[in-house]
């Protein structure tokens, strides 16, 4: 008998993370989610620093898969020595220093060492406490590290982490175009800081997809109920007050245009909405969410998908689509919907897929780790022969397109929704 | 500008930046707390002043040329999980982690070794099997994928082709070494030649390395026998107690190069109550007795057999013979691959898919539902045959004193010419109590192992045992192994702490 038929491969409902064959479900006691770090002080030590974190181990080939233990080295820097690291914190034999805070900071929170972790509790939960770890950090005043600080300052103030004044987030679309959107609709584009002010043509397509299969939606342009950044590059960093407040005031923006659905571009902002609104915070909202792919993979039909792309694409998981929600087939389902598109997947994709580099909000405070991260996807991709790289989120499509430009070779970067537009347009 | 003179610590520093670059250098409390214990044994944790990470023999070389000049400890270092803390740094000193070193150099697929750098864990190993020699294996012993080849080599750890390739050590085709005076040394073949064949035909200098705990000098590079992948099928054998289960299972040993038997290894009850209808029963319910565990209808041993042939013709031949053998001596023979989907998904994994892979399933075996919490260790020997069914009644009565479950593990290899067996209890990192409970309770055995069981000779790497069992060397033996230590190692620096240092 096969491993794949002794061991079955299951996704845990509503996440990424395969649900194991060493799930022990009758024995072991469930954790609370999105707990503080006193909550998970009883199964840190369960971690015994084996470095299964590092590798795959059901896939041929045994793929590396932390980006930033594979930069760095030292044990910290995985998910083991963090574990241990913070057991060392409950029990006092390590103190809350600048040096924790980088090591608990270097890391994108990609969630593919607890993927590969078969103690169940670590399995199941480490990202929460990893993501507990810098909420406490915050507390003490010892995190966030100093640019995500200066960041998260002002996005309370302008609402988004690009340093950008929040009079230029609708820049990407004509004012006469946003107008013509009607002020309540069932579906709420959401459409996120990186597309709104960095990767626009993302917003772009996505708008004109929409537009063009005659949905029901409108964005939230109009003052007093305008988009605010969902609050994902705060509550990544610890910074969950100031998360809070974005979360809510985006809750009442939604509310008020009535809608029953949001979709986003990106990923980061689809899991804020989708779970950390309401069971990290717990707050009560009467829509769905949805990321855009799924959206659009239950709608757009064959036949309007009339323009060929002949291009040989691979399709990069975001972490946050992917491990955190549990999202892959959906975008490559539009992929393969689209007329002479060639799908060819990498090495490490799904549950294993290596993270972009993006993720834990590490660009700024860690650019040599996004980069290192990007560049290892994009020789990745270019090792199948792709000609382009997809993906399913701004954030994402930043740090891949700017590795590939340091690739001097001729892959490109394009969002699913981009491909999506050229074939239908 | 006034220049302030560096302190000691300080000018190590800088001169190990220099040696390996900035950032594989590390001081950093926080950095040095994952590498002042193993957190898999009950050893006492130790400390270190840095923590650096060679990727070249001549790195490595610079570093212990300091290390003398400075007097200061030097600790080899792969994965740090040894389940008897050899890798604890006792008297304080560098940590030489040898992750980066982390290459497989060469496949010779016609002379079948495949040369390693000293940092190789078994997930690089594998996995480059996997990818670029999918028809060639390795004996991998049940160990995580991230813990190292050479250290299995060199502390003669157990493989899953046992039968055929013997201990860690019996696998080595040759080393590269740096010894602890800076000098690089090679051993076998590759003394003369570009091939690493074998470790003959001038003196075999490997046993200068094998067996010293790492105390007399740091392995770069190493060679390990490979195998060409076969047909393969397994299976679990099952018997009442160890005492019938065990003599069935050394006729196959001594069978097994006709029988095409690869490793066979053995086990007291944890598969057995896989596979039985207590597979649902928690650890904390079933008896700590054996006879207990028999009444309650658990089978208290089990072997793991696995059979390698050309053809399934072959297979079916061998296949025959062995169920033959385990009737007629009233034991049960059952497919692996039966036990394993009779049993419900969840609880698969928790046996290992016994097929040359890294244990990805160990730190599930360890976490506390299982009565664990991240330390694992045991008291072992290598023995006589005869003795194997007294030992085991002996570490389960000491085990049972304790309130504590002994699991039974043990392998036979070489076609029967070793047995090694050990008693493994699991416990709590975060309860002093219990891992004070696990060292008493090691000793008490310990000491039992000594007086009662003739044939033993002792294998357990902590201090406290290498002490016991030095006292035991033959004396002029005893003299010259410290005279060979004393050339290797003047200054005394190479893992302090360990074996010899013990006395
Ligand atoms: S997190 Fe899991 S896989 Fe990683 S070292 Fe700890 S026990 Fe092993
Ligand atoms: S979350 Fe990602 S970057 Fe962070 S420790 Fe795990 S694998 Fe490494």
């Amino acid at each position: 008998m096969k491993s794949a038929e002794l061991y079955p491969k299951e996704y845990l409902a509503g996440r990424g993370v395969t649900k194991k064959s060493t799930h022990r479900g009758d024995r072991m006691e469930p954790l609370k989610r999105f707990g503080g770090l006193k909550d998970y002080v009883d199964v840190l030590y369960y971690c015994i620093k084996c470095g299964q974190c590092r590798s795959t181990y059901q896939e041929k080939g045994r793929m590396r898969v932390c980006p930033s233990g594979e930069l760095r080295a030292f044990e910290a820097y995985y998910l083991g020595g963090k574990n241990l690291l913070l057991w060392g914190l409950a029990r006092g034999e390590v103190q809350w220093s600048d040096r924790l805070t980088h090591l608990l900071y270097h890391c994108t929170l990609c969630g593919n060492c607890a993927q590969q972790c078969q103690v169940p509790e670590i399995h199941y939960y480490a990202l929460d406490w990893l993501e507990a770890a810098r909420e406490e950090a915050v507390k003490r005043g010892v995190g966030p590290m100093p640019q995500q600080e200066r960041y998260g300052k002002h996005t309370l103030e302008e609402y988004d982490p690009y340093m950008e004044p929040h009079r230029d987030r609708w820049s990407w679309l004509r004012k006469e175009a946003r107008e013509e959107l009607p002020e309540k609709a069932d579906v709420v584009y959401f459409v996120g800081c990186t597309a709104s002010y960095r990767q626009k043509s993302i917003a772009a397509a996505t708008f004109s997809v929409l537009k063009k299969l005659e949905v029901d939606f409108t964005v939230l342009w109009r003052n007093g109920f305008d988009e605010w950044c969902c609050g994902s590059p705060l509550q990544r960093t610890g910074q969950v007050d100031r998360a809070f407040k974005l979360a809510q005031h985006n809750v009442e923006a939604i509310k008020k245009a009535g809608a029953s659905l949001v979709v986003t571009s990106c990923a980061g902002c689809y899991r804020m909405i989708k779970e950390d609104y309401k069971e990290r915070y717990g707050l009560d909202y009467g829509f769905e969410a949805l990321h855009i792919t799924s959206f659009l993979a239950a709608r757009v039909k064959k036949e309007e998908l009339k323009n060929e792309v002949r291009k040989r694409v691979t399709y990069h998981d975001p972490c946050h689509l992917g491990r955190h929600m549990g999202v892959y087939e959906e975008p490559r389902k539009l992929l393969r919907a689209i007329p002479g598109l060639e799908l060819v997947e990498m090495r490490r994709i799904k549950e294993n897929a290596w993270c972009c580099g993006a993720g834990g909000v590490v660009m700024s405070a860690f650019p040599d780790l996004a980069r290192y991260a990007s560049d290892k996807r994009i020789e990745e991709a270019i090792s199948v022969g792709a000609e382009l790289i997809s993906s399913a989120c701004p954030f994402c499509w930043r740090n891949l397109q700017e590795a590939t430009e340091r690739s001097w070779s001729s892959l490109k970067t394009l969002d699913v929704i981009e491909l999506l537009w050229e074939a239908m347009k | 500008m006034v220049v302030k003179p560096l302190n000691r610590h300080e000018r190590i520093l800088r001169e190990l930046q220099a040696i390996v670059g900035v950032q594989h250098v590390s001081d950093w409390p926080e950095v040095l707390f994952l590498y002042s214990w193993d957190f898999i044994s009950a050893e006492k944790p130790g400390t270190c002043e840095f923590v650096v990470m060679p990727s070249s023999v001549e790195e490595v070389q610079g570093i212990v040329r300091l290390a003398n000049r400075e007097r200061i400890p030097v600790i080899p270092w792969v994965s740090g999980i040894c389940t008897a803390g050899l890798c604890i740094p006792r008297e304080g000193g560098i940590v030489v982690d040898l992750r980066r070193m982390n290459r497989v150099l060469e496949v010779n697929e016609d002379d079948l070794y495949a040369l390693v750098e000293g940092g190789v864990t078994w997930a690089g190993l594998v996995g480059y099997l996997e990818e670029h020699h999918p028809d060639l294996m390795v004996g991998v012993p049940w160990a995580p994928s991230g813990t190292g080849v050479v250290p299995y080599l060199i502390t003669t750890g157990f493989g899953d082709l046992g039968m055929i390739s013997g201990t860690g050590g019996d696998s080595i085709n040759g080393l590269e070494v740096v010894l602890p005076t800076g000098e690089i040394v090679k051993c076998g073949s590759c003394m003369t030649s570009q091939y690493w064949i074998g470790r003959w035909p001038l003196p075999d200098i490997s046993g200068l390395f094998v067996g010293w705990q790492g105390t007399t000098g740091i392995v770069t590079k190493a060679a390990i026998k490979l195998y060409p992948k076969m047909p393969v099928r397994y299976y679990l054998l099952m018997a009442e107690t160890v005492e019938k289960g065990y003599p069935i299972i050394q006729r196959l040993a001594e069978r097994s190069w006709t029988l095409g038997i690869a490793d066979i290894w053995f086990n007291n009850y944890p598969f057995t109550k896989a596979h039985t209808g207590s597979r649902r029963l928690k650890l904390d319910e079933v008896p700590l007795d054996p006879d207990e565990r028999v009444k309650s209808g658990i089978p208290d041993f089990s072997a793991g057999i696995v059979v390698f042939a050309p053809s399934d013709e072959l297979l079916n031949v061998h296949e025959k013979a062995i169920s033959r053998a385990a009737i007629d001596a009233g034991a049960q023979l059952v497919p692996y691959d039966e036990v394993m989907s009779s049993m419900p998904v969840d609880e698969r994994a928790e046996l290992p898919l016994a097929s040359n892979k890294p244990i990805h399933v160990a730190p599930a075996w360890l976490s506390t539902p299982r009565g664990g919490g991240g330390i694992i260790s045991w008291v072992g020997t290598f023995l006589s045959h005869r003795e194997v069914p007294k030992f085991y009644r002996m570490g389960v009565g000491v085990f049972k004193k304790y309130d504590k479950h002994d699991l039974f593990y043990g392998r036979i290899m070489m076609h029967g010419h070793h047995v090694y067996a050990r008693h493994i209890m699991v416990c709590n990192k975060d309860d002093p109590q219990d891992l004070e409970t696990m060292r008493k309770a090691f000793f008490e055995l310990d000491d039992e192992i000594r007086k009662n069981i003739k044939s033993a000779a002792r294998y357990h790497l902590s201090p406290w045992a290498s002490r016991a069992n030095l006292s035991y060397v033959h004396g002029p033996t005893l003299v010259l192994l410290k005279k060979i230590k004393n050339l290797l190692d003047p200054n005394g620096l190479m893992n302090p702490g360990h074996l010899l240092d013990t006395l």
